[in-house]
């Protein structure tokens, strides 16, 4: 017997299909990170290799992925509370907590398939345009990359939860786009003109890396550095000396994961309690 | 029944939880401070019997739905349904009731096909999707259409079918005629008998009186929030002595017409060779024709003119039946 969330999940996903959702997911990604890892070649100064290639590819896709993800996933509740036919699946015995896991699961393969997809096309164009792969180095992108879809896709879903209609979930999504990818680059910055008095050189204190690695994009680009770069000497160099114990790429990947975990646990409460007439 | 008072209850009817498909207990929704949509309402739906729901637009029918699917959590009181809570236990009772809700909407990429099958899996049934079809009159060429091209009564068919999945025990139907041709009116009130007869329960929401009028057993009226009256239609046309006129044509009036001692008849009207009537209490129309004959009168015809419905729902609603009134909105 299918759990009613893994049925759930399985409609959301065709679905995906259906809308070819999917497949714009792949062709964006793919053409995107294919021409940002081609840059280094187009640019006679830079000097470029394959991860450089790779880590071109994961500047771009740290942009892009959540706000894939974030339409991907905005709409998965709140559009079906607009419409009614969450009334209908309500009234089925799956519960509110049911439909939500169903959905967030349902959108997170449908992200991940598409984010997968979309790298190998770029795997294959980074192969053929340096001669070679850094299997290693590719497949843990591919896997942080799609582990950045899935944080998104929990806001995401973690907004929708918590909105009636299309705009005001809608106003969230961009709202978090702009606040946890944009705004929050330059948040480190201005906390450390204030705490120092001058802007961040150089050599930066260690808050200053956790600060930036704070927001899933964040967290994203300093865990790809460590594995494009090997290991932690990159972010000694940074420091000036060793490194403290809270810049583990496990902190990072913790604040991953709470970025999937926490909107998610948010906007099941608020759904739950919520009076869907 | 006393129609004195504005508002009635239907509790404290001798009968326990295993009979009762619905039973609110003091049910009260208040939206924010000034929207007061459901008002102390104590009402039980007996299993195997079709009950009409009835109440202008906005009488707070949808919302006591919402509370008993647990679309909306209660401001005070409780549900239970098939002995459920409605809060607490809400799994259970989805498993086993169908709805038809208000203000729903369906998929319009899936064909009408994929969403039977989505009911059914999630519902872990094993229906046939071809004879749920049948039921609701749905052609097997539509259903493989996207829902997005379907026509409103296409739309509520397919609605209809879905709350048929899993031959529920309790079947809620929320205002099903909406949208629908003459057809399709008549088709509901045949499930809604159909399932019946297989010992099933009916909540059958109107705002249309002769909608639920031929199918139900009981009624209730809702109004601004409060239950005005529970009761079968020939009880509620007694009660409000709005009941029919018994229009007899005989060959010779008698000397001695005896009719206006029969209980239950209101006003008796002579007019050359004809009798009108006016009868409070269905019973009492029977008595009328046996005791015209025993007065001496050969009968030639009879005609029986039931008080339009309309006319009842207004003498309990205190207002027009269709419109004006929406201090709470239909939700």
């Amino acid at each position: 017997m299918t759990a009613v969330w893994l049925t759930i999940a399985r409609k959301e996903f065709a679905d995906a299909l259906r809308s070819r959702m999917i497949w714009g997911i792949v062709a964006v990604i793919a053409v995107m990170t294919s021409l940002s890892a081609s840059i280094s070649l187009l640019v006679p100064d830079v000097e470029g290799g394959a991860e450089m290639a790779i880590g071109g590819a994961s500047q771009f896709a740290g942009l892009l992925v959540p706000i894939m993800a974030l339409i991907a996933a905005y709409l998965a509740i709140a559009g079906e509370r607009e419409s009614g036919s969450l009334k209908v699946i309500l009234g089925l015995p799956p519960s509110r907590g049911e439909v939500l896991l169903g959905k967030f699961l349902g959108r997170c393969g449908v992200v991940a398939i598409g984010l997968t997809l979309g790298f190998v096309v770029s795997g294959v164009v980074t192969t053929a345009l340096y001669g070679g792969l850094p299997v290693g180095a590719f497949v843990g992108t591919t896997l942080l990359t799609v582990l950045l879809g899935v944080s998104f896709v929990g806001i995401a879903i973690g907004i929708s939860a918590v909105t009636r209609t299309r705009a005001p979930a809608m106003t969230l999504a961009i709202t978090a786009y702009l606040g946890l990818t944009l705004l929050w680059d330059l948040a480190p910055n201005a906390v450390h003109l204030l705490v120092t008095g001058e802007m961040p050189g150089q050599v930066v204190p260690g808050w200053f890396l956790l600060l930036q690695g704070l927001s899933p994009t964040g967290a994203y680009n300093a865990l790809v550095q460590r594995l494009l770069l090997g290991g932690g000497t990159a972010v000694e160099a940074r420091l000036g000396g060793p490194e403290p114990a809270y810049l583990d790429p496990v902190v990072f990947l913790g604040i991953l994961v709470a970025w999937a975990v926490v909107p998610l646990a948010v906007g099941y409460v608020g759904f739950s309690r919520a009076d869907l007439s | 029944m006393d129609t004195g008072s504005r508002a009635v209850s239907d509790a404290g009817v001798s009968a326990d939880d295993e009979s009762a498909a619905i039973r609110t207990t003091g049910l009260t929704k208040r939206y924010g401070d000034d929207v007061l949509a459901v008002d102390d309402l104590d009402l039980t739906v007996y299993e195997g019997e079709i009950f009409g729901f009835l109440g202008p637009n906005g009488a707070g029918k949808s919302t006591t739905i919402d509370v008993i699917m647990d679309y909306v959590r209660p401001t005070a009181g409780s549900a239970t349904v098939l002995g459920f809570d409605a809060q607490t236990e809400t799994r259970a009772i989805h498993e086993r009731v169908g709805i038809l809700p208000d203000g729903y909407g369906l998929y319009d990429r899936l064909s009408g096909r994929k969403h039977l099958e989505y009911a059914i899996s999630l519902k872990r049934a094993d229906d046939d999707v071809d004879e749920l079809l049948d039921r609701v009159g749905l052609d097997t060429a539509a259903a493989e259409r996207v829902v997005g091209g379907y026509s409103k009564g296409m739309t509520q068919r397919l609605a209809l079918a879905i709350a048929l999945v899993g031959d529920p025990e309790l079947l809620i139907l929320d205002e099903p005629s909406s949208g629908l041709d003459p057809n399709g009116v008549r088709l509901v009130r045949e499930i809604a008998r159909d399932h019946a007869d297989r010992g099933k329960t009916v909540f059958f929401s109107s705002h249309i009186l002769s909608q639920v009028e031929a199918v139900c057993d009981r009624v209730a009226i809702l109004n601004r929030g409060r239950l005005v009256a529970v009761d079968t239609i020939d009880g509620l046309r007694d009660a409000l002595g709005t009941g029919s006129t018994v229009t007899l044509t005989v060959d010779a009036v008698p000397e001695s017409l005896t009719l206006a001692d029969i209980v239950g008849v209101s006003e008796v009207a002579v007019d050359g060779r004809t009798v009108r009537v006016r009868v409070d209490e269905a019973s009492a129309k029977v008595d009328v024709i046996d005791q015209v004959r025993e007065d001496g009168a050969a009968l030639l015809d009879v005609a029986i003119e039931e008080s339009s419905l309309e006319d009842l729902f207004s003498a309990y609603t205190g207002d027009a039946p269709r419109g004006a009134d929406a201090s709470a909105g239909d939700r």
